[in-house]
């Protein structure tokens, strides 16, 4: 039985014991320490990039040292030393050639403990529609990327956005910048200016991509920042479905993250995108773990496109995060769907941004917060239709959980009609288990703690249906293991 | 960077003319000391504009382009034929009636209040006299809120009312506020009201003004309200007024063990509206209610914005709150429920709507909850949109002709609200105001 299975889980992990927490001995090559012009110098020419992007670096770090970081989350954490920082990291090996016998066996080891199959006979070997294709990256560089024949087949370019710098050089100067522009905001204008390494996709019209397309992300080097840029184009009438991982190893200090990732859909097109986070949530004391700090906003220009969200995140001292959707083609479909789990002394903003601004656009959200331990848990979202956008539609629900009485769940959304064909409903709860609903379970014979994970995974069930089947079962697991300590 | 260091024509009005009536505005040395320091607190904060998330919709340095001269003591001539055209469906109330014109307490107009289990006084002699200092610092609102130190520093008058312990009254109380006269004036009211353990009391605080009075206006206006352990309270605030009047109102509210309080305020043809509401819970077990209704049209910008701080457990608390907007007026609704982390076993729920009339017209809001507590049981909705073309089908294939069904689908959507006042002949007294709006389409 699942549940049972989870409970034993727990019990062997304590916070402490982070699954994810152990460091590889990789040698690396880093940027000098602190940030200047220099140390973007020092990335573009890593990277052998054209000048054009080395330009619009150095552009964003201008915008970026004129910025002041942004203090309206609810969180709270030290100020961060944007100079004690390194901004590159790249494991030795991953300059040359890429396949997977060059790659580093060390390396090779370290994604088998995280239980990502690089390996494609492994995965071919296994069923058929389970096949997924993996693009790692190792602190800030792409270190494989599976199926790429079988996917070039298809037409779809799956790639690090290095890669794709040198051979699609158009394609990403042409969609760069334009969903999440250079100066977006504090850590979007970072990102701009330092980002290592992330995934390109691109699928050409009419494609419907023959597998997931999965990446993931892992901080090993110490005081290293991860600054990744993933860029998804749908063509016309084109469908895609990604997936995203994320771990780190246990730190004391805080490491940071400032993602951006810009999704492109044109007229008919489909993007699902699936994230999965577990960065290192710090320990007990709420001493270390990640600060994630990312931007991620989705673009339907096109008529009738479709851009889904759905995100899992348990772990990170600190999220920031608000992937959204701008439904500016006519008929296009906006959706997010998101479970925040905290546990600790995590800190959790996230929500999402519905900007209706084409017709007959619609919008669905679907929040669950759960806070147990010391945490704070808050949706914000924000839902406008502008005076063109006649009958647009949204739904909301935000519901948070409440395990034990010194955590907080706030819900802070923003509904802004300026249409009168607008048709906006808003809806949010906030409970603790019920005690009808928990006596129930133990009467049935279930321990207190294996009631509360059955009763959580049936409180995210609409989210977790939208999962992938790959990371359902996972992310179940992953529940349980959050909420440990929880209880009693 | 610092908006606040440019000082607008309507800041620096403002401070202009906190200088040149402070000696002639009402109360002792303290009072005076409490005025300056709220006028250098006002000197600071400036008016609140959109970069203070607050004032999010409502950017007061932008729109409020002069400050108008103050009116303390004014003596236009009226009668009480006058007051009660101004009242206009509110006339009939059977109530006390204390009558203010252009803010200031006129006794000749006003019921003679020697009534069993109420105290009366009005703010300017309390003031000077020092007996309701204590009433007027014990409920709290934001200490950084610009309108209200502006109330603090301008409040020339106001009703200080005590209702004694378990005092039962039959009659509301009826707070009247007439706009009259060419001159265009502002207004700054303050509100004391006291009510004892037990006791039981409807108040009415009504905004009206005179047919043929000029078309501005602001008034800024503050009520304090205490309820005391188990008593009853009803509390409506009515502002209809017409032109281009701007009414900035603060409630703050503290509720007693036991007790109930039931706040509802209505805002129609007002250009520029901006209700505060803070409402605290002081003692176990006690409910609030608070819903409202506000109508606009043409350029009207009608703002509700309240704080519901669930401080003790046990406590319910309940929200309503509707709107109507035509043309390109634009309503605004941010309610935020706070539950402390004592406050187990709240119970708090929270509604906003609104229906669009017009293309142009905007809705912006914004629920929001702080919760620190475990078990609780809170939820909010909130929804905004047109008539609903079904109902309309149905309601003509009934034979209503389409106008007619649209003023009875939007006065039952309107009457909800209002609905939540217990008070019979109030309630039928709002609505009759509600149905004047709709109709003088």
């Amino acid at each position: 039985m699942a549940t049972v299975e989870t409970i034993e889980q727990v019990k062997q992990i304590d916070v402490d014991q982070y699954k994810y927490g152990f460091e590889t001995q990789i040698e690396s090559i880093k940027a000098p320490k602190g940030l200047d012009e220099n140390t973007i110098r020092y990335i573009s020419e890593k990277k052998n990039e054209p000048q054009w992007m080395l330009d619009w670096r150095l552009d964003a770090f201008e915008r970026w040292q004129a910025m002041k970081e942004p203090t309206w989350a609810r969180v709270s954490y030290p100020k961060i030393d944007f100079q004690d920082l390194y901004y590159y990291s790249a494991p030795k090996n991953a300059e040359g050639p890429r396949s997977l016998e060059e790659v580093d066996p060390e390396l090779l080891a370290t994604y088998e403990k995280l239980g990502i199959p690089l390996k494609e006979q492994e995965i071919l070997a296994g069923v058929q529609n389970s096949r997924v294709a993996v693009d790692a990256v190792f602190d800030s560089v792409s270190v494989v990327t599976t199926f790429k024949e079988e996917l070039a087949k298809a037409g779809v370019i799956f790639c690090s956005i290095s890669e794709a710098l040198r051979n699609h050089p158009d394609l990403v100067k042409k969609y760069l910048g334009s969903v999440v522009p250079k100066s977006d905001n504090f850590y979007a204008a970072l990102n701009s200016a330092v980002f290592s390494d992330g995934s390109f996709v691109y699928i050409p019209e009419g494609v419907r991509c023959p597998m997931e397309l999965s990446t993931y992300f892992r901080i090993n080097e110490k005081q290293t920042g991860q600054f990744e840029r993933t860029l998804i184009i749908a063509e016309k009438g084109s469908y895609v479905s990604y997936l995203e991982g994320c771990t780190a190893p246990m730190r004391d200090e805080n490491q940071l993250h400032a993602a951006v990732v810009e999704l492109i859909a044109l007229d008919d097109a489909e993007i699902k995108y699936s994230t999965v986070q577990n960065w290192y949530p710090g320990d007990a004391n709420g001493q270390g773990g990640i600060y994630n700090f990312v931007t991620k906003r989705g673009d339907c220009r096109g008529k009738n496109s479709k851009i889904s969200w759905t995100q899992v995140e348990t772990g990170s001292a600190i999220t920031w995060k608000y992937p959204s959707c701008i439904l500016r083609g006519d008929n296009s479909r906006g959706e997010f769907y998101s479970i925040a789990i905290s546990n600790g002394h995590q800190q959790i903003d996230s929500g999402t941004k519905m900007i209706h601004l084409g017709k007959n656009t619609s919008s669905r959200i679907i929040s669950k917060g759960i806070a147990a331990g010391v945490s704070q848990n808050t949706y914000r979202g924000l839902v406008s239709a502008h005076r063109k956008a006649t009958n647009s539609r949204n739904y909301t629900q935000c519901d948070s959980l409440l395990i034990g009485d010194r955590c907080g769940a706030h819900t802070v959304p923003y509904i802004e009609a300026k249409n009168s064909s607008a048709h906006f409903e808003h809806e949010a709860t906030t409970s603790k288990i019920s005690d009808d609903k928990l006596f129930y379970c133990m009467q049935r014979g279930l321990s207190e703690e294996e009631a509360v994970t059955l009763i959580v995974n049936g409180f995210v069930r609409d989210v977790l249906q939208q999962l992938p089947m790959e990371f359902m079962a996972e992310t179940q697991k992953l529940i349980g293991i959050s909420l440990e300590g929880s209880v009693g | 960077m610092n908006l606040a260091v440019m000082k607008t024509k309507a800041e620096q009005g403002l401070l202009e003319a906190f200088q040149s009536v402070a000696d002639t505005l009402p109360g002792g040395a303290d009072v005076q000391k409490a005025r300056r320091e709220a006028a250098d607190r006002f000197e600071n904060l400036g008016l609140p504009h959109r970069r203070i998330e607050e004032w999010k919709y409502t950017d007061l340095r932008q729109v409020l382009k002069e400050a108008l001269p103050p009116s303390i003591g004014d003596s236009t001539e009226l009668t009480i034929a006058d007051v009660i055209v101004a009242l206009g469906s509110l006339a009939s109330l059977d109530a006390h009636k204390i009558v203010f014109v252009n803010g200031a307490y006129r006794p000749k107009l006003s019921t003679p209040m020697d009534l069993e289990g109420l105290e009366f006084s009005p703010l300017s002699s309390a003031l000077v006299n020092g007996e309701s200092k204590t009433g007027l610092t014990r409920t709290s609102g934001p200490k950084d809120d610009a309108t209200l130190a502006l109330n603090t520093a301008f409040m020339s008058d106001g009703a200080v009312v005590r209702i004694h312990d378990g005092a039962e009254l039959a009659k509301p109380v009826l707070i009247v506020h007439v706009r009259a006269g060419k001159e265009a004036f502002s207004a700054t009211v303050r509100h004391v009201i006291d009510v004892g353990a037990g006791a039981k009391v409807t108040i009415v605080e009504a905004f009206v003004s005179l047919p043929g009075v000029t078309d501005e206006g602001q008034i800024n206006t503050a009520s304090e309200i205490v309820v005391g352990d188990k008593a009853y309270v009803t509390h409506v605030k009515c502002a209809v007024d017409k032109g281009a009047v701007t009414h900035l109102s603060n409630w703050m509210v503290r509720v007693g063990k036991e007790a109930e309080y039931r706040g509802f305020q209505q805002t129609q043809g007002i250009a520029l509206a901006r209700n505060q509401i803070f409402a605290t819970f002081d003692g176990e077990d006690a409910k609030l209610n608070l819903s409202g209704a506000f109508l606009g049209r043409g350029g009207d910008h009608i703002d509700t914005t309240l704080v519901v701080d669930h401080v003790v457990p046990g406590c319910e608390s309940r929200e309503l709150f509707k709107g109507i907007l035509d043309g390109h007026a634009r309503g605004i609704f941010q309610g935020k429920i706070v539950v402390q982390q004592a406050a187990q076993k709240t119970d708090g729920k929270q509604m906003a709507q609104a229906m669009m009339l017009s293309p142009d017209a905007e809705f912006d809001s914004k629920p929001e909850l702080e919760i620190f507590a475990d078990d609780v049981a809170c939820g909010h909705g909130s929804t905004v949109a047109e008539i609903d073309e079904e109902m309309l089908f149905y309601c003509r294939s009934r034979g209503i002709p389409e106008e007619k069904a649209r003023v009875l689908l939007t006065e039952s959507f309107i009457a909800e609200a209002i609905e939540t006042v217990e008070d019979e002949p109030v309630a039928e007294a709002l609505k009759m105001f509600a149905r004047g709006w709709l109709q003088a389409d």
